[in-house]
């Protein structure tokens, strides 16, 4: 073999590896879920309506018995993300439907709601500052933006309702919910902002700390806040 | 000391016609080799996937979680048996099993024996070459994408759960890489011909460690499909317990490489002290060869607990024992301790070779005696010796009782004497020296310079008040790269540019060669020197987020790492350059070592030497005019040499041959 197809072959091999990094990389490493744009089309100075649902599990996909968040876009339609692009500086108006059961809190201060505006949540009507989770169902999941210092804790529904939702998700108005409501303003600053829930919820896992809790578009995901 | 004087049993020799029921040469591409090895390895896997799903798909837990790490752990551990079934390696002992007497191996020739299981050290170590070359190419990219995360603070390239996988995948890959990048490869080619042997103690041993590694590489990468693990290198629980199916590679992976490398450990002290030449005294013993025995020392005795503790992980998450749950019983600080006692030796695994090479490299291009040679070999088993009382300095953050920190805090500190014995013997050879600087040379400077600074810094952070202060910082990952990278990946690089030309018998380019150092050398340090400073300033690791104040510095660090990973790419066109593209024919002694192992032949014969060798003096006799001959092969003078001739003098003019007759009674 001469040493032009040597090199031929040596390119090749090359070639193909470094193709292989990129997909690699981009295909696999970067996969992520669909991003939910609710800056496009925004107008300085309003606000942002967004609407939110937690289930107790999302019933379809690899992690069927996962608990999960889903957004609905503006479209109308739910999908199962927790990526949201969101215009700087503008208050977001929430809108959050909670179907899950709850248990008492490791730690009582995520009951309290703070980083909103007034430092309250909507709850069936009703202002709250801070869900006691040793009184009646407890708290389900929390809505939490550390670095934005928001903390959210979302009562939790009756887990033997009759009508307790047991169907692949999106969750129908019809089932056992709470409905909770709460604005925050989006910082001046773009970039990405991580959130999370609060609760260990990962059923399965040691401390429930495991699986959905560590996945995006289960119980954390990222506020793209963009300028 | 037991010498061997004969032929193995069953190591056939080139040419001769094989015994009655001896294996026949085959074709490379018949039988058993790695394409079998990778289908056996994939039914292995379905079979276990299957198994553990039939076993526990049930278990509430998986049913809760719908993870069932019964079934990775099964597949993934069929998947390991079906690669060595697949290899070959476990055609003896099952033969053995039933009664069988398995036949002889005889000499493989040409480029399928790099994809078998070979009973020969010199296939073996260059399997190897190509094997740890992998671990350090994936590991480097996987470098790439955390620089390129840590580009912006705010802007991400992955999620955080896809960082923190990417990091802990990097981590694990490099340090398994590095447990044996100079152990498997470098010492495995060479250990025989530095003692005048012709095989390792065991060589299916040697080779079933080597397909061990690989099996343990293809194990490590399964963790990203199974989700990642989100715990770094060093595995702790509890997150080790609740973590993604990642975390099983991540056990298994580790079990597997940890019994290569007890294996390894094992046959290097048997060869070393069993198959010395006659005349290859302690004192006449290469100082690598030294420091392998201590690394090998170390491997026997450190490797076990990691492996045991692996083995309890992987309980813990299969049939629910509590090795390392708090709330039933165990401990998770169990696990910290098991894995330090392996991972503080480790560290040392991974150091001490590389100062046995540069220790072979410095006296040739100075052309002076090893300096302080007994207080170097000390050196380095009072490292050995002192690395097993000092891993809970890992654990002053980390829940240690406070009382125990000054005496971890003492134990750490003296380990920086039989440290400084080894750099001492360095830097008294290079004292007042004529330098030739050749690029195995260059690469060994580097080492020191390198080593230097991450040496210093790390006597820093055996103190307790620094140690609380940076602890999980920035700079405690300069400080262990200082170490690692700077000074075995360098020291590795020394060796394959000084000893290249003998294994293959082909000349590196020159420029490429030169091209590949400096720029290391230089982006080495521009990546990793900045980390210094942004630890210091408080960025801690496995944060995908930090300061925006620090992105300057990041920036810096990852341009930087970008022309360090380049630097790599050179070296490897010039790898495939000169070795297969435009090879070029290198001459027998480049250097004009005095080294056992350049007197040989190149190509090495399959059984090294003739006869065995008697060993008249130590390598080290460089500068002096009538320099007592290091061995006498039992050939006559300028016989049985092979391309480029007997070596004859190098550069320095120094005696690069001792093809003088003697016998013992001259010793």
């Amino acid at each position: 073999m001469g040493r032009g197809a040597r090199l031929g072959i040596f390119s090749s091999l090359l070639a193909v590896a470094v193709g292989l990094v990129v997909f690699v990389s981009m295909a696999f490493l970067r996969s992520e879920p669909p991003t939910i744009d609710f800056a496009a089309g925004h107008t300085a100075g309003q606000p942002v309506d967004m609407t939110l649902q937690t289930v107790g599990a999302i019933g379809y996909g690899a992690h069927s018995t996962w608990v999960s968040y889903l957004t609905k876009a503006p479209n109308g339609k739910w999908v199962h993300t927790t990526l949201w692009d969101l215009p700087a500086n503008t208050r977001i108006n929430v809108t959050l439907y909670e179907y899950d059961g709850g248990s008492p809190l490791r730690n009582p201060q995520i009951g309290a709601v703070y980083g909103t505006l007034g430092n309250v949540e909507i709850l069936n009507g009703k202002p709250v500052s801070l869900i006691d989770a040793t009184q009646g169902n407890g708290v389900a999941h929390t809505f939490s933006v550390p670095t934005l210092g928001i903390n959210v804790p979302l009562y939790a529904v009756d887990g033997n309702a009759k009508n307790f939702c047991n169907v692949p998700a999106p969750c129908p108005l019809s089932t056992a919910h709470n409905v909770i409501q709460f604005s925050f303003v989006t910082p001046k600053a773009a970039g990405q902002y991580p959130w999370q829930c609060f609760v260990p919820c990962g059923l399965g896992y040691l401390y429930g700390n495991g699986g959905p809790m560590q996945t995006i578009s289960y119980m954390d995901g990222f506020l793209k806040v963009v300028s | 000391m037991a010498i061997s004087m004969h032929e193995s049993v069953d190591l056939g020799r080139p040419g001769e016609t094989p015994p009655p029921g001896a294996a026949k040469r085959r074709s490379p591409w018949l039988g058993q080799h790695m394409g079998t090895a990778l289908i056996a390895a994939a039914g292995g896997f379905a079979l276990g996937h299957w198994a553990g799903n039939a076993i526990a798909g049930n278990y509430e837990n998986v049913a809760g979680s719908g993870q069932n790490n019964v079934a990775t752990v099964l597949a993934l551990s069929f998947g390991v048996l079906g690669w060595l079934i697949g290899s070959g390696a476990l055609n003896y002992p099952l033969a053995k099993l039933v009664g069988k007497e398995p036949a002889p191996e005889i000499e493989e020739v040409g480029w399928g024996r790099y994809f078998r299981f070979t009973l020969d050290h010199k296939v073996v170590g260059m399997q190897y070459i190509i094997a740890v070359l992998l671990f350090l190419f994936t590991g480097g990219l996987l470098a790439m994408a955390i620089r390129t995360e840590l580009l912006s603070p705010t802007t991400h390239y992955f999620g955080p759960g896809t960082y923190i996988a990417v990091v802990s995948e990097h981590g694990t890959v490099m340090m398994m890489m590095a447990t044996s990048v100079i152990t498997g490869p470098i010492a495995g080619w060479l250990i025989p011909l530095m003692i005048g042997s012709r095989r390792m103690a065991f060589p299916r041993v040697e080779a079933f460690s080597f397909w061990m590694f690989t099996a343990g590489y293809l194990v490590i990468l399964t963790a990203l499909p199974f989700g990642g693990f989100p715990t770094g290198w060093t595995g702790y629980a509890p997150l080790q317990t609740q973590a993604a199916g990642g975390m099983d590679s991540y056990l298994v992976g580790f079990a597997v490489v940890g019994i290569g490398m007890i294996t390894a450990g094992f046959n290097i002290i048997a060869t070393i002290i069993n198959y010395r030449a006659p005349g290859m005294t302690w004192s006449r013993l290469p100082i690598f060869i030294w420091s392998l025995l201590a690394v090998a020392s170390l491997l026997a005795l450190a490797t076990p607990t990691l492996v045991t503790g692996g083995l309890f992980g992987i309980l813990d998450r299969t049939a629910q024992t509590a090795f390392f749950v708090n709330e039933h019983g165990g401990s998770s600080f169990l696990w910290e301790n098991l894995f330090w006692f392996f991972g503080h030796p480790e560290v040392y695994i991974m150091a001490l070779p590389g100062f046995g090479i540069v220790g072979e490299i410095l006296p040739v291009f100075t052309g002076k005696p090893l300096f302080g040679y007994r207080v170097g070999a000390a050196g380095m088993l009072g490292v050995a010796l002192l690395s097993f009382f000092v891993w809970q300095h890992h654990l002053f953050q980390s829940g240690i009782n406070p009382d125990m920190r000054p005496l971890f805090m003492l134990t750490t500190e003296l380990i920086s004497i039989p440290t400084g014995f080894i750099y001492l013997t360095g830097m008294g050879t290079l004292w007042k020296a004529k330098i030739r600087f050749e690029v195995p040379m260059l690469f060994a400077l580097a080492l020191y310079f390198n080593f230097l600074i991450g040496g210093i810094t790390g006597v820093f952070l055996s103190d307790v008040p620094v140690n609380v202060t940076v602890h999980g910082s920035f700079f405690v990952l300069a400080h262990f790269h200082y170490t690692i990278m700077g000074g075995l990946i360098f020291a590795f690089f020394g060796g394959l540019y000084y000893w290249l030309p003998k294994m293959t018998g082909k000349t590196l380019n020159k420029t490429l060669s030169l091209v590949h150092f400096w720029m290391m050398f230089i982006f080495f340090n521009l990546t990793f020197f900045p980390l210094f400073i942004v630890g210091l300033l408080g960025q801690p690791r496995r944060v995908f987020e930090y300061a925006q104040r620090l992105q300057g510095l990041n920036d810096f660090s990852s341009i930087s790492a970008y022309l360090l990973g380049a630097s790599f790419l050179v070296f490897t066109a010039n790898f495939a350059w000169s070795l297969w593209i435009d090879p070029k024919p290198a001459p027998a002694n480049p250097w004009g070592s005095r080294g056992l192992e350049w007197q040989t032949p190149t190509p090495v014969p399959f059984n090294n030497f003739e006869r065995i060798p008697v060993i008249l003096a130590d390598p080290y006799h460089y500068g002096e005019e009538n320099p007592l001959p290091v061995a006498d092969l039992g050939v006559p003078v300028g016989a049985g040499v092979g391309s480029g001739g007997s070596g004859g003098s190098g550069p320095s003019g120094i005696s690069g041959t001792t093809l003088i007759e003697g016998g013992p009674g001259d010793v």
